[in-house]
């Protein structure tokens, strides 16, 4: 008995750990305003086109409502609106990011999807704190990641769907001048 | 048990299958309850269930079900082989259903992962007891007792592979059922049991664990086994033992030579040439015995023969088959196997999703170009179309399941009350057949639980009050189940005393449930019963072990409501009363009204609305605060705009413009006023993703025919 869950166990883990090396530092960027920021890409689930989407009344507004994939009835967030950014029209360049966290899968609208880029891990600094320690914890840009062309906020999504309220847009302005 | 195996895909195994043995053997056990003793069949059947437990419960090293198994195979072993005459029946029905409670029991502490640390002692005790008893009952009656039961529990370490000269030497062919699910882990289990009496084992496939689609091989060709040991054929037969999975094992004697060639049953000529491993003597005895076999016996070349040199094996029969394996052909029970739910509705999903697919292919636009020719496309069409529907059909029907093991427990629950209580009771079923929503099963158990306790209990008069009534016949509780409208009746009849009315209505002053201006005589029979489903009402005086206190009947209301049932109940004193519950077929698809306002759809259960009216603006009430009402026909109810109430930006803002709904939540009745209706259909409810919080008046989500998504309503929230 032992055997076998000793094996099994092995054989999981080298799975995991192979899929995790590959998927390690790859992240996936979008747009939004005009900040680009990245999501690691073990938490995205595939990629879809904008697609209509059933308002639930009562809820957030970031929260725009359910979209039906492939029979699967899942939430979708606003990223803008998330973002306490003014609202965009939607056109053919939106897309709608499915991201699993916590056994849920959620869609992100974004503006525009950019590309997956690796970042080491020495090329991501954490986000400079002002003002009280305390806020800082409730972030949801847990870092700032370096490559070529400029920065890329990182997020956790787990807090960027639960947390409450933060304008991310502040910060945004205040990391740009750290950076400049 | 090891560390962190709660989790294990064995155990998980381990536990359903033996769920499923063991309601096999509770249910011939009790279908044999009344008889003078369990027929050959049922002997063996639960000789051989306990036995298989015995064997999967020691591999799991759960030590005490083992043992309380192990003890009730030794009973039923006795009866097998001695057909002892005067086996008090009851008392053994009684020490089958206690080992089954017990083992039961044991699982679901290791479902919910508790430490299993039943005590097993007295139950063995009880079961030793009792063997004793009819071992020496039998010894009276004149018939030999049997030679104990042989099998020793593998208790010793597992040896390393030494050869000694009294080793022997199988060949082992084991079958399994070709429904067996991972045969490459039963399998295992059985290298397992083996290693404990091994020298030295080999076996093909070989990598069982990991090989996935060894499972396959072993399944089409057979596993096999090579064996040295020390044990007789008879003792290798005990460890592997034909059972639930294993359909027939094969042992084959043979000598040391033919166990180093390894598995090439078939032509040993033809080993013994790439063979360098083994000395030129044992080459050269080989040849010898191959000569042998192809002179003696060519068509058998396995055949165990009388082997050179020091040890001598007795020559049998290879492959007779065992009277165990002798009734296993009765299949039907084998021929379910266990789905998730959470797979079937992946694949309700789907099926959901290709027949929008399908209607977005046969409506596309490119369709409509003029003067095509689409007749074939036509035919062709038509029978994807009725293709999809007999799928849809079928995942509907697979999610139902016959309610026949949840009226097995009530059986039980019959048959132990009673006969604590001393009643002599007879339990008919009644279209246990019928099919319900699994879903449906899981909400209705313990309600239609406390439903046959209270009849058995305070329904049915003990022996001696029958006797004094006059009552001539059995008491009999009748469960029944029929399918009508659309739903499931279940009821339970009981032909006992009947429900008091006068004993209801004083308790009911009592407790200040009446209304002061009505005479007693004004309350029907029937709202008179009701008062029984309130909380903190039984007309039973003394608390039993059972019911009584009170805490019985709300709580079946309370849980049939939930699902959208309701509960019957009609009496007639003296000759009995009957309890019927009304339930819906199904959870998971509902009857609904698809309803438009604005942008959003919404859906409505069809049993709620009473009726559509359209309305004109002056039959409105408005109040200064904003509450309006309407006048229909006389009646006037409360007004709630859909629109308005979940700020919706667009919506029809003349009553005129829009349908008025009427619903009916019990007795409370409003107006629900909605831009225009879309029509009827049956809908599959899916809940709201838990990442939205609760919105007060809705229930869940579904998705419509063109794959939008529209929100299902819950009439009883938007009342409150």
């Amino acid at each position: 008995m032992e055997a076998i869950s000793e094996l099994r166990r092995q054989i999981e883990n080298e799975d995991a750990s192979n899929e995790q090396d590959a998927q390690k530092g790859k992240y996936m960027t979008f747009k939004s305003g005009n900040e680009y920021f990245g999501l690691e890409i073990q938490y995205v689930d595939e990629i879809i086109q904008f697609q209509t989407i059933t308002a639930i009344p009562e809820t957030e507004d970031y929260i725009k409502g359910l979209i039906n994939l492939r029979g699967k009835v899942i939430p979708v967030v606003d990223v803008r609106l998330r973002f306490k950014q003014p609202p965009l029209e939607y056109n053919d360049r939106t897309c709608i990011i499915v991201i699993y966290v916590n056994s849920m899968l959620v869609g992100l609208i974004v503006e525009k999807i950019a590309e997956v880029v690796e970042i080491r891990e020495e090329n991501i600094l954490p986000p400079p704190t002002i003002g009280r320690i305390d806020k800082a914890h409730h972030k949801y840009v847990y870092g700032i990641g370096k490559v070529e062309d400029g920065v890329k906020l990182l997020l956790d999504p787990d807090k960027l769907l639960n947390d409450d309220d933060l304008t991310v847009v502040e910060q945004v302005s205040e990391v740009n001048l750290v950076e400049d | 048990m090891a560390e962190g195996f709660n989790t294990d895909d064995m155990l998980e195994m381990y536990l359903v299958e033996n769920e499923q043995l063991l309601e096999q053997l509770q249910e011939s056990v009790l279908e044999q309850k009344d008889a003078d003793c369990f027929d050959e069949e049922s002997i063996n059947e639960i000789f051989r269930t306990m036995h298989t437990i015995k064997g999967s419960s020691g591999i799991m090293m759960f030590d005490n079900i083992t043992a309380v198994s192990h003890k009730l195979e030794d009973i039923f072993y006795f009866l097998r082989e001695s057909h002892p005459e005067n086996v008090p029946h009851m008392e053994l029905v009684a020490h089958v259903l206690d080992v089954e409670d017990f083992i039961t029991n044991e699982m679901d502490k290791m479902r919910n992962g508790e430490p299993v640390d039943g005590d097993a002692s007295e139950l063995i005790a009880e079961l030793d007891q009792f063997l004793q008893m009819i071992t020496t009952g039998a010894a009276e009656g004149g018939t030999e007792p049997p030679p104990k039961n042989v099998h020793e529990e593998p208790k010793q370490f597992y040896i390393a592979p030494v050869a000694s000269s009294a080793s022997r030497f199988y060949k082992i062919y084991i079958t399994f059922f070709p429904e067996t699910e991972m045969a490459n882990v039963h399998a295992y289990k059985t290298v397992y049991a083996l290693k404990e009496i091994a020298e030295d084992l080999l076996y093909s496939p070989e990598d069982l664990i990991s090989d996935t689609e060894s499972a396959e091989t072993i399944l089409h060709e057979g596993f096999r086994l090579l064996l040295q040991a020390q044990s007789t054929e008879e003792e290798v037969r005990s460890i592997i033992g034909v059972g639930y999975d294993i359909k027939q094992v094969d042992i084959y004697e043979c000598k040391a030579e033919e166990f180093l060639q390894g598995f090439d049953f078939g032509d040993p000529g033809q080993v013994m040439q790439i063979d360098l491993e083994s000395s030129v003597e044992d080459i050269e005895a080989r040849k010898q015995d191959s000569e042998n076999a192809a002179g003696v016996e060519e068509k058998k070349p396995e055949k165990p023969k009388m082997a050179p040199g020091d040890f001598v094996i007795k020559s049998k029969e290879p492959g007779k088959p065992k009277k165990l394996a002798k009734d296993r052909n009765k299949t039907e029970k084998a021929a379910f196997i266990n789905v998730s739910v959470s797979k079937m509705d992946e694949l309700m999903d789907l099926i959901g999703e290709l027949v929008i697919s399908e209607s977005v292919v046969l409506q596309s636009p490119d369709l409509k170009v003029p003067g095509l020719n689409l007749d074939n496309f036509n035919k062709a069409a038509g029978q994807l179309a009725k293709i999809s529907t007999d799928l849809q059909n079928i995942i509907m029907s697979m999610r139902m399941v016959p309610l026949t093991n949840l009226f097995q427990k009530m059986n039980r629950i019959v048959f132990d009350v009673s006969r604590k209580l001393g009643k002599d009771i007879e339990f008919e079923m009644i279209g246990e057949t019928t099919e319900v929503d699994k879903n449906i099963i899981e909400h209705i158990s313990d309600p239609l639980m406390h439903m046959v306790r209270n009849a058995v209990d305070h329904g049915i008069e003990t022996n001696e009050e029958r006797a004094e009534s006059g009552k001539a016949e059995k008491g009999k509780v009748t469960l029944s189940a029929k399918t009508e409208a659309g739903k499931v009746w279940i009821s339970v009849e009981d032909n006992g005393r009947g429900l008091d009315r006068n004993k209801i209505i004083a308790k009911a002053r009592k407790q200040g449930l009446l209304d002061d201006g009505r005479p007693e005589a004004d309350y029907k029979d029937k709202e008179v019963y009701q008062f029984i489903t309130l909380p903190g009402f039984s007309t039973n005086e003394q608390v039993t072990e059972y019911s009584g206190r009170g805490v019985g009947m709300d709580v079946v209301v309370q849980n049939i409501q939930s699902i959208g049932g309701a509960l019957d109940i009609d009496s007639s004193q003296g000759f009995g009363s009957i309890m019927s519950l009304k339930i819906p077929l199904t959870l998971a698809i509902i009857d609904g009204i698809v309803m438009e306002v604005g942008k959003s759809s919404f859906v409505l259960e069809t049993g709620v609305i009473k009726s559509f009216v359209r309305v004109k603006e002056e039959m409105m009430i408005h109040e200064p605060d904003g509450q309006e009402y309407i006048m229909i026909r006389g009646e006037c109810f409360p007004v709630i705009r859909l629109g308005k109430w979940y700020g919706m930006e667009q919506y029809h803002q003349s009553v005129e413009d829009g349908v008025m709904l009427i619903l009916q939540v019990e007795d409370t009745k409003v107006c629900l006023f909605v831009d225009s209706l879309v029509g009827e259909q049956e809908i599959v409810v899916k809940p709201i993703p838990s990442y939205i919080k609760k919105v007060k008046g809705l229930s869940g989500c579904t998705q419509l025919g063109d794959g939008s998504i529209a929100l299902i309503l819950d009439a009883a929230g938007l009342i409150e």
